[in-house]
């Protein structure tokens, strides 16, 4: 039981200002510790957290991830009440749309689970299909299930609300602030150096994103997984047209229509992970394929902006969480890919685990040397394409 | 003489007109609003929401790309419940302040009430603008082709003219892609096409052609050579997004058109003069000044005066300068970068020439008191004293004012809003902003349907 002697004066350096690092700032200073300082390389909403999709869905296919993520869907529902800022969750309700038997069978089998676990999800017949989706082309879809809790958060509002309430509870969150160096005594870290700044840590919590490989090698120590460039592109605005966010897991595309007007959303195509900002045709030309069969209306739609965002990516997709096994006092928030959809839940649990020294049984399952010991999370209902990892999991 | 329809208001143009021309030939000054306050827009070249209509039930579609056809249906759109009565009007009289970034999720209507679900729906709805039956006929997909050549040159001006027949001379197999009507004699041309993205280090440029109905191109080339040449940049001044201020470009495109401006004042960075002597023959050319004098434009739903050191009343306010280019080809050719994308130089084989490289003039910022009720950015509403405010209380990286208030999220993209922005911000800090969010790809240079038929013709990286 490391450094609980010094109880809630732990001096607490989050490495990462996203949503990840943000929240769980937030969440270390609800609970009463009282030095928590978050640095960050980049600029404000600049990573990952303003540059994402932004929907949100408890229900997945494997107990372990919709566990994890209808408890983070309930809080995404209070999120606004508990931060005294409004966070623009809209619950919208979110279509899982299958077209292949496989898919059919693997999101209809979670329907249970789903309830099991407090959330409201059932499969829909084609004619409430074509009702909350009139734009939709269905006659490829074989099934749907309705998540009528999920729905969209827009990055934006959810980030100042993370930011302003973390800063109203003395977190020290700074951008433009690169770690340089992270000190070392044993086993432990001693400090970090951060913007030039040597800043002395009793706890350090890991929450960089795609950069975290790199922050990690500063320790020394490694973490089985690898930064991958997602991109997605917005439609020029349109009065509202789609109001469910959708995942169409067997085109590997999600979109949703957004406060704003615009249509956002991106598929994925098979590629070598790539370690850029910079954008690519396939994704936007694939997207716009998929568009055109499945929202024949939105093919007339112009395409305002065509960006990418950096995750970092892992063997399962899912998130690396709770203590590195080789420091004492590194704990580990990243490796996300539905890093929205899990924040206002997972920061909570994070915090608390870390204020018990003792991850939360919601969090165990993703613990960050899972690879090694050969228990991956593996959930079938995800919109992402598997990838070969480039460097070898033991 | 052609007629057609404007919110259902049968009008007469000419053969050869767009449908902005035609608009304007028939005295139509205002032809959108803005976003959120729904201040009137008209055609001023620079903000591309001032001449996004409905057209034939197609929303979003540019008037200033449209030939006119008999019968062409055109309709004002972000009206409600019509253009003829529209109460969206009254958010004219909000005042500014009340829909500056961070307006759309205030405390009082916090989500995880009903009450938000409802505000929400309400600013979907009025954030959407253009209407799209979501049963609209399907629209096929507009195959996409791929060419290789020796050497790309974007523009078609002097510069692109001259590089495209020096590069051919040398025996290179050249390409040449233009927004404007003319082929360059004795190279292969593509007219009326806009590149609009710069991919894999410069290697790859995607075009799409500006009639939707044909297929967007991906080309593969060895040199790709930028001449797309220079702007005028309206000034940061009160009135400078009014239907009526327009650039130099347009204005003459309108005289040569034969279409009547009006009463015209023409300020700018040198070529004032010979812009006004050009515009004689379509208005009354009432007095060209520099732009640096210009502290004002005047007039409530359109120009109708200029602030010089004097009134002066006019119709039309033509800028002629300062002059800036395009930054956006370039800068997705050198872009690169995992925390943010940063231009460093240009890579092999990719060139900037002409009026493009030269240096930009200095934006013209009036009065900062005065600035602050000057359009940064029209098309989202963002206004100079916002921008101040933001700066005032620290908020200067470019990124994040972007992302605070939208401006240049809209149609435009950012040019010319993100230097409009920049020239504000070193105004107000007094130090030269080197900077400007990433300029991205595809800036609504091409539909979904031809985006389609792009597919399977770029393999992805492997």
């Amino acid at each position: 039981m490391s450094g609980l002697g010094l109880g809630l004066n732990r001096r607490i350096v989050v490495i990462g200002g996203g949503i990840h690092g943000l929240g769980t700032a937030f969440h270390l200073a609800r609970l009463g510790f009282r030095s928590v300082r978050v640095v960050d390389a980049g600029y404000f909403q600049g990573g990952a957290s303003g540059r994402n999709g932004t929907l949100v869905r408890g229900g997945f296919a494997s107990p372990e991830w919709t566990r994890l993520f209808a408890f983070s869907n309930q809080r995404w529902i209070a999120l606004s009440r508990t931060l005294g800022e409004n966070v623009m969750y809209t619950r919208r309700g979110y279509l899982i749309v299958a077209e292949s038997e496989r898919t059919q069978r693997l999101i209809e089998a979670a329907v249970p689970l789903h309830r099991d676990c407090g959330l409201s999800s059932e499969v829909i017949d084609p004619a409430t299909l074509k009702r909350l989706a009139p734009s939709m082309a269905t006659s490829t879809v074989r099934s749907a299930v309705q998540l009528r809790d999920g729905g969209v958060a827009p990055h934006h509002a959810a980030m100042q609300g993370f930011l302003k309430a973390a800063r109203r509870l003395g977190v020290v969150v700074e951008y433009g602030k690169a770690v340089s160096a992270i000190e070392q005594d044993g086993s432990r870290i001693a400090a970090v150096v951060a913007g030039g700044e040597r800043l002395p840590a009793d706890l350090v919590v890991l929450a960089a994103g795609a950069q975290s490989v790199a922050v990690a090698a500063l320790a020394g120590v490694r973490l089985d997984a690898f930064p991958q460039r997602i991109e997605a592109l917005a439609l020029e605005p349109v009065r509202p047209v789609l109001r469910p966010a959708i995942a169409l897991p067997d085109r590997l595309c999600y979109l949703h229509q957004s406060a704003r007007g615009e249509i956002v959303g991106g598929a994925e195509v098979a590629e070598r992970p790539q370690d850029t900002l910079a954008v690519d045709l396939p994704v936007m030309a694939t997207t716009a394929r998929i568009y055109a069969e499945m929202f024949p209306a939105f093919a007339r739609l112009r395409i305002l902006r065509h960006w990418a965002g950096m995750l970092l990516a892992t063997p399962d997709w899912g998130p690396l969480l709770g203590p590195h096994p080789e420091l004492e006092n590194l704990w580990v928030t990243t490796g996300w890919s539905y890093g929205i959809a899990g924040a206002a839940g997972t920061t909570e649990l994070v915090a608390q685990s870390i204020a018990g020294d003792r991850p939360h049984e919601l969090i165990r399952p993703f613990a960050v040397d899972r690879f090694r010991r050969g228990k991956p999370v593996t959930d079938g209902s995800i919109v992402l394409a598997p990838v070969e990892h480039p460097a070898a999991v033991p | 003489m052609i007629a057609f329809t404007w919110n259902g208001r049968r009008l007469q143009a000419q053969e050869g007109d767009s449908a902005a021309d035609a608009l304007r030939r028939n005295g139509v000054r205002v032809l959108a609003a803005t976003r959120k306050r729904h201040r009137p827009l008209g055609w001023s070249g620079s903000f591309v929401q001032g001449v996004l209509a409905e057209v034939d039930g197609v929303p979003n579609v540019r008037l200033d790309q449209v030939p006119l056809r008999p019968g062409l249906a055109l309709r004002r759109q972000n009206a409600w419940p019509s253009p003829g009565f529209d109460l969206l009007k009254a958010f004219r009289w909000l005042p500014a302040r009340w829909v500056q970034g961070g307006f759309e999720h205030p405390r009082w209507l916090a989500s995880g009430t009903g009450r938000f679900e409802r505000w929400e729906r309400l600013l979907g709805f009025l954030a959407g603008e253009g209407r799209l039956s979501p049963a609209a006929p399907a629209l096929p997909v507009v195959p996409g082709a791929r060419r290789r050549v020796d050497a790309l040159v974007v523009g078609a001006g002097p510069a692109g003219r001259a590089e495209a027949a020096a590069l051919e001379a040398a025996g290179k197999t050249v390409l040449v892609v233009t927004r404007g009507p003319k082929a360059v004699e004795g190279v292969e041309t593509l007219t009326r096409h806009e590149a609009f993205g710069v991919y894999r280090g410069g290697r790859l440029v995607a075009a799409a052609p500006l009639d939707p109905s044909q297929g967007a191109l991906v080309i593969e080339t060895a040199e790709l050579v930028l001449a797309t040449g220079r702007r005028s940049c309206p000034p940061v001044v009160p009135g400078n997004d009014l239907p009526g201020a327009m650039d130099a470009p347009t204005a003459l495109h309108l005289a040569e058109r034969g279409i009547d401006l009006g009463r015209v004042v023409v300020v700018g960075t040198g070529a004032e003069a010979a812009v006004g002597a050009a515009l004689a023959r379509a208005g009354r050319v009432v007095a060209t000044a520099p732009v640096a004098s210009l502290r004002a434009i005047l007039g409530r739903h359109a120009v109708r005066a200029v602030a010089l050191d004097r009134r002066i009343a006019c119709e039309a306010l033509v800028h002629a300068g300062p002059w800036i280019g395009d930054p956006g080809l370039a800068f997705q050719a050198a872009a690169d970068g995992r925390l943010r994308l940063t231009a460093g130089s240009l890579p092999p084989g990719v060139r900037v020439v002409g009026g493009a490289a030269a240096p930009d003039e200095p934006v013209h910022v009036g009065d900062l008191a005065a600035a602050r009720r000057a359009a940064v950015c029209p098309c989202m509403d963002v206004m100079g004293g916002e921008i101040l405010d933001l700066a005032a209380a620290g908020m200067t990286h470019v990124e994040e004012l972007k992302r605070q208030t939208g401006c240049g999220m809209g149609p435009c993209q950012g040019l010319p809003c993100w230097e409009m922005l920049r020239a504000l911000l070193a105004k107000a800090t007094g130090s030269a902003v080197d900077d400007r969010p990433s300029h991205r790809p595809p800036r609504r240079s091409l539909t979904v349907a031809q985006a389609a038929g792009l597919a399977e013709l770029v393999e992805p990286q492997q």
